[in-house]
C-alpha cells in the first residue's frame, strides 16, 4: 500500500515534478529501512544524497588581517596621542612660551640691565663734565698768570 | 562590514559551498582551495554583501563560476581528470568501493554534465527550492526542472544497470 504511494512519488520525482516535502518523504522511506524488494535498487540514490550532505569542509578559512581600516585607526589614535603629549608638555612646562620666546625674554632682560648700567655710568660721567668746565675757567685764569708774567718781565727789564 | 559581522553572514553556508565545489572539482583539496578563494573574494567585496538580498545564493553563484573556470583551464591544460575518474584503471580502491551502491551513485554523478551535476547537488543534496537554484545558476526554473529530470533518469538507469551487475 505504502509502496504504491512511493511508486507514484518516484514517477513524479524522475520527471522533476516533486516538491521538497515529497522528496523528503522519499528520502525517509529509502533511508529508514523496510524498503519493498522491487524498489531496492533506488535505495543507494537516496542514501547517497543523505551521505553527500554529511560531508563538511575541514580546512579553516583564513582571511587577511582585518585590513587597513583597523590598522589605520590605531595609527591615528597613536598619532593623536603623540601630538597631545608633545603639545601638553610644552604648554604645562613653559607656561605657553616656546624655547625661543624664553630666550628672547632673557635676552631683553639682560639688555635692559646692561642699558641701566650704561646710563648710570653716563650720568656719573656728565657730573664730572661740570668739573671740566671749572677746569676751563681755571685755564682761562691762567691767562691772568701769563699777563702777570709779562708784567713781571717788563719790570725786570 | 566588520570581520565578526562578515563571518556570521557568510560562514553558515561554508559547507554548502564546499560540497558544490567538490561536486564539480571532485578532489577534496581543490574544493577546499576553492572555498578559501571564494571567501577571500567575499571578504574583499564585503561592503557590498549587505546589498545582496541573498548572500548565500550570491556565494553559490561565485562558487559555480569559480569552479567552472577552474575546470576550463584544466581542460585547456590537458588535465582532464573529471570525466575520466569513473574509468580510471589505477583507482583500484574506488572500484572495490564501487560495489557499495552509494559510491556508485557518486561515480555516476561525476559523469553527468556540469550543469546537471550542480542541479542534483543543489536540489537533491542541499534541498533548495527551484527558484533559489535558478538564481544561483543564473537560469530559469523550467530549464532547471528539465535538466534535473534528465540527470535523475541517468542516475536511475545507470544504477539499475551497474547495481544489478555489481550484486550478481
Amino acid at each position: 500500500m505504502e509502496s504504491a504511494r512511493i511508486e507514484r512519488l518516484l514517477d513524479a520525482y524522475f520527471e522533476g515534478n516533486t516538491t521538497l516535502a515529497e522528496e523528503g518523504t522519499l528520502r525517509d522511506y529509502f533511508t529508514k529501512g523496510n524498503v519493498a524488494a522491487h524498489l531496492e535498487s533506488y535505495t543507494p540514490i537516496f542514501q547517497g544524497f543523505v551521505q553527500a550532505k554529511e560531508e563538511v569542509s575541514v580546512k579553516e578559512v583564513t582571511l587577511p588581517e582585518s585590513g587597513f581600516r583597523i590598522k589605520g585607526w590605531w595609527y591615528s589614535i597613536a598619532a593623536t596621542f603623540l601630538v597631545a603629549v608633545t603639545v601638553g608638555s610644552i604648554v604645562f612646562s613653559n607656561s605657553g612660551l616656546t624655547d625661543e620666546e624664553q630666550e628672547a625674554l632673557a635676552a631683553i632682560k639682560e639688555t635692559k640691565e646692561a642699558m641701566m648700567l650704561l646710563s648710570s655710568n653716563l650720568n656719573k660721567g656728565t657730573e664730572n663734565v661740570v668739573f671740566l668746565n671749572e677746569f676751563t675757567k681755571g685755564s682761562s685764569n691762567i691767562k691772568y698768570i701769563n699777563q702777570f708774567t709779562e708784567t713781571k718781565n717788563r719790570i725786570l727789564k | 562590514m566588520k570581520q565578526k559581522e562578515f563571518l556570521t553572514t557568510v560562514m553558515p553556508f561554508k559547507d554548502k559551498l564546499y560540497r558544490l565545489a567538490k561536486r564539480l572539482l571532485v578532489s577534496n583539496d581543490e574544493a577546499e582551495d576553492a572555498v578559501q578563494e571564494i571567501y577571500l573574494k567575499l571578504w574583499k567585496g564585503r561592503d557590498k554583501i549587505g546589498n545582496y538580498k541573498n548572500p548565500e545564493a550570491f556565494a553559490m553563484t561565485m562558487t559555480k563560476n569559480f569552479c567552472l573556470d577552474r575546470l576550463k583551464s584544466k581542460q585547456a591544460g590537458n588535465m582532464k581528470i573529471v570525466h575520466s575518474n569513473f574509468q580510471n584503471s589505477d583507482n583500484v580502491e574506488r572500484k572495490v568501493e564501487a560495489i557499495d551502491g552509494v559510491s556508485l551513485v557518486f561515480q555516476i554523478m561525476e559523469t553527468l554534465p556540469e550543469q546537471q551535476r550542480m542541479i542534483v547537488q543543489l536540489r537533491d543534496v542541499e534541498q533548495y527550492e527551484f527558484a533559489e537554484i535558478a538564481e544561483m545558476l543564473e537560469s530559469n526554473e523550467t530549464a532547471i526542472r528539465v535538466a534535473l529530470s534528465r540527470a535523475r533518469k541517468v542516475l536511475r538507469e545507470e544504477m539499475i544497470k551497474k547495481y544489478n551487475y555489481g550484486i550478481s
